[in-house]
């Protein structure tokens, strides 16, 4: 049996345990593809888009865009073809949820892709695969293989009279990829340099045409949303982020691992009863509520639901829902170096205050974590990451300097311990 | 035609454009209004990456840059704000974290818009301590440039030139981050017949000529404007002046004619001025059959003396012209007032045919071959033809282009003549069979006025001082009528 | 030529499942790399004609995307996620014993030309942590004993 499954499973995860899930018949012998017949046979492609936007999904992706909206910025006469971009470029750090949707529910994937191709009239979808998910890049072109041959892909998909393929493009290595527009030079086979904005993807994206780009867990909704109705959707969840999600819980918990859990679920709930606590008896110190890239929240302020209008109150936001939980062990100038190096590494190196911010951040953390640090740098980190923060073509930069903020915000003791000590002061600290 | 208000300034601008596209087409860009920007450039298309040409637009949040922002009528930019300002002072200490700060040894220093920028918005101290990138020094990337690697910005002006301008695509930025640098693939190097532009659109030192580099500091240089004579594109170059002499030609954008572009071989041309084989005295051939040096007046006698016996002899119909299409249009008119006082209408363009381009490389090989066939010096064929047979008795010849394989090739057929006059600002094989040689000067040298191939009438002053007694070719030619003037009335009188 | 026939038709056929050839270059790389062990510059060079793009854009790709090499390496590419949940766990202290154990730094190869250490950002497998990917596969929730066994049955 697959190893890794969910700890708590909801509609998106249900069967993910069950082997032959991955196949076509195990799909539909649980009732896969009958959304997507009744999209396609019954629906125009705006009831379709409605039906999204009245359930009020948000993109999975990071940034929760309402996907509805998304969709309905597409051209509803194309003068030429359209496309679909699935965004299976998960590479930040925290977040494992699209890896086990593409190894163990391929189909549920491919079924949102075919009705949100359908409700954009695109004609083809690009299923842009990290290069590093190798496994799932293969299981998911057997599902895409099985769907060609039984006709639910091809010129006439479900004998709908739509005509739609899937394409699995193997990314090489670069988180900046993720970034939709940098997905996109990507896939056109040129460095993953974030496009600068206007014109967005709906006007200008894949080969210059009109494009969508839906993150992998995105689309994985879109069946459920089309089967049970919005209603049914807006019950899960908060008033303003409907449905569930996939939560990744990692770093010092007793139960890390996946969680589907509804939107607004408390992150102490979360981190203390469905992950078990910080093992060994120690006490939290920082959670990361939404991957790498966003503010960390102090031990103090878990008592916040999972959902933006209520994390963005506390200065962070939910991103990838990658929950990463550090214990009272933990230096924070540590975690920051970490955290610096990352996004120094990953920086694409096209717009300035991110090619050389990313960079003397770093160096400054661990300048400081080295014991080497002085006051004044406190005030460099915070003015070098303002400079950085939206002022670039793509949010890497942004997802770059709000961590630091963060740090300095709810952690500054930690740095300036450093700076007075000339060393580190967490010997129990987990290792550089 | 929207209109967009710039720091309070009424901006009539076109449909479609940017901000800063909009700024530079009404000529205000850096020069009213100060939008500072790298990777902008009026040749390129639009990067947006160096993101220091941020500016405030009213109802829209957050800053904007301008190289990327389509202008909508009624919008109104700030672009001196505080936010302006706090937000080019953040992306200027951030340029500078890794710039190794070797102005004193830079070609750049003094032209460098990293110092200017920096000197404009930037701190007085830098605030980091961190060990800069240290990387290679002197690249050569081809036959042209020197790549510093620590000093480059990455812009990617010049990898964009090499890929949007000439198609040649020789440069690349390899790795991500603050680890990139400028690239080539091992093998192929920069070289194309435009490559040395990317020194020019460089805005550090980065980015160097062999040819110019460590040559002399910029702060000596004087730049005055010129046309470059190379061929009938007419290009707009800085003529960089020091110690009385061009140093070298960079290129002076004019979208009429050559935009911001110049090519290598017409870039390199500026040797010609100051080249070992320029024709540095008058030179008279005496009664021995040796030409020797003499003085102007004395060359001019000989000449005079020479037409005059010339036409008393055999009459204006044996003399003929022909002139080069490096002359300029006072040249050509000079000569035009003397042949007319001759009575010769034999006259006839050199015009040197080569290799042309898509770009700017014009197959006419002079700055205003347009220039003489509108003063009616035209198709040399039946002179050339004429002298091949030996049906003339004497040439006036300015240039020395006729020497050209795809012309005369050879002096030879010039042997016959019984006199011939040249004009020219280089030695040449005519030496050896004129019976007076008289130097003139170079466009650089005389200024004057042109005409491209496309029709675009130039004119320039001249920006040096030959080192050596020259004459501008029109001054020549006039004192030449001028001399001939009193048998000319004379023979009017006889008519 | 480097890249290998039955490696040119499966680029061919890359090719015909984009809207634009260049769209292939990456797959081609995958596909080159498969068959080499690594992108050579003489195959960089041969990719760059077919997809009529100057070379040193093919050399670009190289060295933006993590996974492709220009050099072949150990027989074995042994890469430990070093990113902050692994980090937490404990993946730079098992980075740190596999260094010693195999006595090379992160980054080299061993002289038996047997293993290329090196360490990887996330790589998605972060409630596993610490973890380590050999040759594509994933090896998750180990201490230092387990990684040293696993590398010492490789080949």
């Amino acid at each position: 049996m697959y190893p890794r499954l969910p700890h708590v499973t909801g509609y998106l995860t249900e069967h993910v345990a069950e082997d032959d899930f991955v196949t076509l018949e195990g799909y539909r012998a649980r009732g896969g593809w009958l959304a997507a017949e009744r999209a396609l046979r019954e629906m125009s492609p705006e009831d379709v888009v409605d039906q999204v936007t009245a359930s009020g999904l948000q993109g999975r992706g990071g940034a929760g865009f309402p996907t509805g909206q998304k969709w309905s910025f597409m051209p509803s006469d194309p003068d030429g073809p359209s496309y679909l971009v699935c965004n299976a470029d998960e590479s930040e750090p925290g977040s494992f949820k699209d890896r086990l949707l593409l190894e163990r529910a391929p189909h549920k994937v491919l079924e949102g892709i075919l009705i949100g191709a359908f409700a954009t009239r695109a004609e083809k979808t690009f299923v842009y695969v990290r290069g590093e998910y190798s496994r799932a890049a293969d299981v998911f072109e057997s599902a895409v293989e099985e769907c060609r041959t039984a006709g639910i892909l091809g010129r006439n998909a479900l004998g709908s009279g739509f005509g739609h393929d899937v394409v699995v493009t193997r990314g090489a290595g670069a988180y900046i990829c993720g970034e939709e527009t940098g997905l996109l030079e990507s896939l056109e086979g040129r460095k993953g340099m974030p496009r600068k904005k206007p014109p967005y993807p709906a006007q200008v994206g894949a080969f210059g045409r009109p494009t969508t780009v839906n993150n992998v867990e995105t689309l994985a909704h879109v069946p459920h949303i089309v089967a049970n109705g919005p209603e049914w959707f807006r019950g899960l969840g908060t008033e303003e982020s409907p449905g569930t999600t996939l939560f990744g819980v990692s770093g010092h918990v007793s139960r890390p691992g996946l969680y589907e859990l509804p939107l607004g679920t408390r992150l102490d709930e979360i981190v203390f009863e469905h992950a078990g606590g910080v093992p060994g008896g120690r006490k939290v110190k920082a959670v990361i509520p939404g991957g790498l890239s966003m503010p960390a929240l102090p031990a103090g302020q878990l008592d916040v639901p999972m959902a933006n209008e209520s994390l963005r109150e506390r200065g962070t936001f939910l991103g990838t829902g990658g929950i990463i939980v550090m214990d009272d062990t933990t230096c924070m100038v540590r975690v920051a170096c970490v955290t610096t190096w990352f996004f120094r590494d990953e920086s694409c190196g096209q717009c300035t205050q991110c090619r050389e911010g990313t960079g003397w951040l770093h160096k400054l953390c661990e300048r400081i974590e080295r014991g080497a640090g002085e006051d004044a740098d406190l005030d460099v980190l915070r003015d070098v990451s303002a400079s950085m923060e939206g002022q670039t073509i793509c949010a890497f930069a942004d997802a770059a300097a709000w961590p630091v903020q963060g740090f300095l915000r709810h952690f500054r003791e930690d740095f300036e311990a450093h700076v007075r000590l000339a060393k580190c002061p967490f010997p129990a600290s987990f290792e550089l | 035609m929207p209109t967009i208000t710039v720091d309070g300034r009424q901006v009539r601008v076109e449909e479609g454009r940017t901000i800063l596209q909009a700024l530079d087409d009404a000529g205000l860009l850096m020069d009213g209004v100060d939008v500072p920007h790298y990777c902008w450039h009026p040749g390129l298309a639009v990067d947006g990456s160096c993101r220091l040409c941020q500016v405030e637009v009213e109802g829209l949040g957050g800053l904007q840059i301008a190289c990327n922002t389509p202008v909508a009528d009624g919008m109104v930019v700030h672009t001196t704000s505080d936010r302006v300002r706090d937000a080019r002072a953040g992306v200027m200490e951030l340029l500078l974290v890794n710039h190794p700060l070797d102005c004193p040894i830079c070609d750049q220093a003094g032209e460098c818009k990293l110092q200017d920028y920096a000197f404009e918005y930037g701190a007085a101290g830098a605030r980091t301590r961190e060990p800069r990138r240290a990387l290679q020094k002197r690249v050569p990337l081809g036959p042209t440039i020197v790549l510093d690697q620590e000093r480059c910005i990455l812009c990617r002006r010049c990898v964009r030139f090499c890929r949007e301008v000439t198609g040649t695509g020789e440069l690349g930025i390899a790795n991500r981050g603050d680890r990139s640098v400028i690239e080539t693939f091992p093998g192929v190097e920069l070289d194309n017949p435009y490559s040395m532009n990317v020194a020019d659109i460089c805005p550090v030192g980065a980015l160097t000529t062999r040819d110019f580099r460590f040559k002399v500091r910029v702060w000596f240089l004087e730049e005055r404007p010129g046309i470059c004579t190379g061929c009938a594109r007419g290009c707009n170059v800085w003529l960089g002046v020091a110690h009385g002499e061009v140093q070298r030609y960079t290129a002076r954008r004019n979208d009429r004619v050559n935009g911001s572009w110049i090519c290598d071989a017409g870039r390199l041309s500026y040797r010609e001025i100051a080249a070992p084989d320029r024709l540095r005295t008058p030179l008279v051939r005496g009664e021995d059959g040796v030409l020797r040096s003499a003085e102007l007046d004395v060359a001019l006698d000989a000449a005079t003396r020479r037409l005059r016996e010339l036409i008393d002899a055999k009459g204006p119909g044996m003399l003929a012209a022909l002139a080069s299409a490096h002359l300029t249009n006072e040249d050509l008119a000079a000569l035009r007032r003397l042949l007319d006082r001759l009575g010769v209408d034999a006259a006839g363009l050199t015009l040197v045919m080569g290799e042309g381009d898509d770009l700017l490389v014009h197959p006419e090989k002079g700055a205003n071959a347009a220039g003489a066939r509108a003063a009616g010096f035209g198709d040399p064929a039946p002179i050339l033809e004429r002298l091949r047979g030996g049906g003339l008795e004497g040439l006036i010849v300015l240039g020395h282009d006729l020497l050209h394989p795809t012309l005369l090739g050879s002096p030879d057929a010039l042997d016959d003549l019984a006199t011939l006059i040249v004009l020219d600002t280089h030695r040449s094989e005519l030496e050896r069979v004129a019976d007076v040689v008289i130097p003139g000067r170079h466009l650089a040298e005389k200024g004057g006025t042109l005409v491209n191939a496309e029709g675009v009438v130039q004119e320039v002053a001249a920006a040096v001082e030959p080192p050596f007694p020259a004459t501008a070719q029109a001054e020549v030619l006039d004192r030449l009528a001028e001399a001939l003037a009193p048998r000319l009335a004379q023979a009017g009188g006889d008519g | 030529m480097v890249i290998p026939e039955a490696a040119r038709d499966a680029i061919d056929a890359a090719i015909g499942r984009y809207p634009e050839p260049r769209a292939a270059l990456l797959p081609a790389l995958h596909i080159v790399q498969r068959e080499l062990g690594c992108v050579p510059l003489e195959a960089a060079r041969e990719l760059a004609a077919i997809f009529a793009v100057a070379p040193v854009e093919v050399l670009e790709l190289l060295s933006f995307y993590n996974l492709f090499r220009v050099e072949p390496g150990g027989r074995h590419r042994v890469n430990v996620c070093t990113n902050l949940p692994c980090s937490l766990r404990g993946a730079r202290a098992l980075l740190r014993g596999l260094e010693a154990h195999l006595g090379v730094a992160a980054g080299e190869t061993t002289r038996d030309g047997r293993i290329t250490l090196g360490h990887e950002e996330c790589l998605g497998a972060c409630a596993w942590a610490p973890m380590l990917r050999i040759d594509g596969d994933y090896h998750e929730n180990l201490d230092l004993e387990d990684a040293k066994r696993l590398l010492d049955g490789l080949e």
